[in-house]
This record gives C-alpha cells, sequence and structure tokens, in this order.
C-alpha cells in the first residue's frame, strides 16, 4: 500500500498554547498549563496522576499495589513553589523518555515495573486505547471472557 | 478483516470477544474503510500509535495474543493469518498466511484450559519478546514524530520517525509504517530488499507457528 498523500495532510498547528507543555504517555496526550523553568520536567505535584497515574503519598509515589518511595530530591523549590521532578522520577523507575525541550514536548515509554506482571507470570498488560465509536477500551474490561487481541494493518 | 468475523460468528459465544486494532498511522481514512467493508461486531480499533504492539512487544503485522478469563495470555506473537492468501497472478502468484490458526482459536474458544494450544505460562514468556532500553525508547520516540506530524511539523515528523526506527531496527511495523506513507508503498523495494535481508540473515519474519 501507498498512501504518501497521508504523509502531511495535515496543516503546521501550534502544538500547545503558549507557555504549556505536552507530555505523551501510553496514546494520551497530556497539556500542563505550568511547568517549573530551567531543564528538566519540573511539574506540578498534583498533575503527576494527570501524566502516568501515580499519586504522591507519604509512603512515596503509588500506582495500584505498587509505591516507590521518594526523597527530597525528587521535590524541587523553584520560583518560590515546590515541583516535582518528573524525568528523574523516570529516569529512577527506568521509564524510557524521548524530549523535544524546544517544543517542549515529552514523549514517555512504559513503565518497565507495569509490565513486570506480563514478563514473569504471562498477564496481560492492562493498555487503553479508544474504539472507532470512541469508547475507551482496557484490557482489564476483558476480565472473565477469553479476548483475542489481533494487530493488523492496511500495509 | 471478515475472516475475523465468521469466525467471531461461528464460535458465536459472549464470552468470546476479538479487539481488532488496525496499526495504521494513516489512521481512519486507511484503515475505516478496511474494517467497514467487514461490517464487524467487534471491538474495532484504529491504533495510530501502535499501543497495542507496543503493549505487547509485537514487532509486526499481523500478530496476536489470546487472554484467557483471569487476564493471563495462553498464547502470544505468532503471525496471526485467519486464513491462506493469494496475490498476483501467474508467475508472480504467491500465498501467504495459515489455514491452521483459526480452528485453534475455535477449539480454545470451546475448550478453553483444556485446548491443546494453550500454552504454559512459562512457555508464553519464552514466547514475549524482550526489549532493550533503546527498543522501549523507540516507542516514545515514535508517538513524538506522530505528533509533530499531526501539526505539520515534517522535519521534526522524520527525526522522530528515523530516531525510533534506528532504536528499533527489529520493527518491521515501524519500517513499513514509514513505507506506507512513501511514493514506494509498503511492499516497494526497499520492503523486498528487507525480507530478503531477513532471510540472508536466518531471521524469521513471524515467529515460526508452532501449530499443527
Amino acid at each position: 500500500m501507498a498512501y504518501p498523500e497521508l504523509r502531511y495532510p495535515f496543516e503546521e498547528t501550534p502544538i500547545h498554547a503558549e507557555g504549556q507543555t505536552t507530555v505523551l504517555y501510553q496514546g494520551n496526550t497530556i497539556r500542563l498549563e505550568e511547568t517549573g523553568s530551567g531543564e528538566g520536567l519540573l511539574i506540578r505535584p498534583e498533575d503527576l496522576p494527570l501524566v502516568n497515574g501515580f499519586e504522591l503519598k507519604p509512603e512515596g509515589a503509588c500506582y495500584q499495589d505498587m509505591c516507590i518511595p521518594l526523597n527530597d530530591r525528587f521535590f524541587i523549590e523553584r520560583d518560590g513553589r515546590q515541583w516535582f521532578d518528573l524525568k528523574a522520577f523516570a529516569d529512577l523507575i527506568e521509564q524510557p523518555c524521548v524530549a523535544d525541550e524546544e517544543d517542549r514536548v515529552w514523549s514517555f515509554g512504559e513503565i518497565p515495573a507495569k509490565r513486570e506482571s506480563m514478563m514473569v507470570d504471562a498477564m496481560a498488560p492492562d493498555f487503553e486505547v479508544t474504539d472507532r465509536q470512541g469508547n475507551v477500551v482496557r484490557m482489564s474490561d476483558f476480565k472473565g471472557k477469553k479476548a483475542l487481541v489481533v494487530t493488523w494493518s492496511s500495509w | 478483516m471478515p475472516v475475523w468475523q465468521r469466525i467471531l460468528e461461528d464460535i458465536n459465544d459472549p464470552n468470546f470477544v476479538i479487539i481488532s486494532a488496525a496499526e495504521d498511522t494513516g489512521g481512519e481514512a486507511v484503515a475505516g474503510p478496511i474494517f467497514d467493508a467487514a461490517k464487524p461486531t467487534y471491538v474495532q480499533v484504529v491504533d495510530e500509535n501502535h499501543i497495542i504492539s507496543s503493549a505487547f512487544h509485537f514487532v509486526n503485522v499481523p500478530s496476536a495474543a489470546w487472554v484467557d478469563e483471569q487476564g493471563r495470555i495462553v498464547r502470544i506473537d505468532e503471525g496471526t493469518y485467519a486464513k491462506t492468501h493469494e496475490i498476483g497472478e501467474g508467475d508472480q502468484k504467491f500465498q501467504f498466511g495459515t489455514d491452521v490458526y483459526a480452528p485453534a482459536v475455535k477449539d480454545w474458544a470451546a475448550k478453553g484450559a483444556a485446548s491443546e494450544y494453550v500454552q504454559p505460562p512459562a512457555a508464553v514468556t519464552d514466547n514475549i519478546r524482550e526489549l532493550s532500553a533503546d527498543q522501549q525508547r523507540a516507542d516514545a520516540a515514535f508517538r513524538l514524530g506522530n505528533l509533530f506530524r499531526y501539526h505539520g511539523r515534517k522535519e521534526k515528523a522524520e527525526r522522530y520517525w528515523d530516531m525510533a526506527q534506528s532504536l528499533n531496527p527489529d520493527s518491521i511495523n515501524f519500517v513499513r509504517q514509514n513505507l506506507t506513507l512513501s511514493d514506494e508503498g509498503s511492499a516497494g523495494e526497499t520492503f523486498r530488499k528487507m525480507v530478503g535481508d531477513y532471510a540472508k540473515q536466518g531471521k524469521d519474519y513471524y515467529r515460526p507457528l508452532d501449530l499443527k
């Protein structure tokens, strides 16, 4: 198949509003209104669940039954506010990342710990996608059924 | 796609579902008509960012995972053709696919864990590809390229798509996806050379199907 006309069918548009930062994770595009100045990716602590599902608790950054202990180096005081150092957190949990700092876009790959149960116990990963009817589809929606997950392409 | 719909209808079990994901950055424009022609009742996803391939560590299409009622994978990562296909004419005619996969799916749907085609967890985990740190980064680069494409930013889209291919050279998905959006197309000279190189190097284009 050849669809050269679909390589760039879109007009040039801003990726986000002035001053925003975009984070890509698991197919989601998250626009952050505020981030800390300087290098790296400093986010508001309350934005962490939006970005990757983790929540900050006294015992650390927690996702479902997993908690990652954190020390003070993840909390940065800058411009009179406290920020969470998301890049340092990604490095800690070995989450891959590719950043285009010029356009302030950060694209994160999967968190290895979230895949551990697949690699060790063959448990299916809980992806989240949107179907053609606009419904959010998660692997976990099909618990109690047999599911054949098939990928294909037009090519 | 119509074949999968027929298989679903043959199985006719509300506790058996098919989640069909088109790994197509071209989006609804290319995948939608193919889905529609099948008149499917299964779950249809146009997966422009290859989220599902990434989740299961697939590197080629068609690929599949069988997931049981407890959420455990019981088969994974095989060239998942629902039937044998034949294309071309005369000397150019060739076949691909297999007729053994669909009966195995039906057997599993009927017998569950007692199906001879269900694999134990150790066999399944052996069949899940281990990804290096670079290969995991490739997914992030690919999606960054896609975002720039959506915003008409050609130079950066190309840069990050190239990065994705160099970080994960095993991904046939990335190579052919890229070719699809070119004049050459996904089955042109570059593709034929890649398949030839695979053969010369003794690499499998698909993991061999472990089915009788």
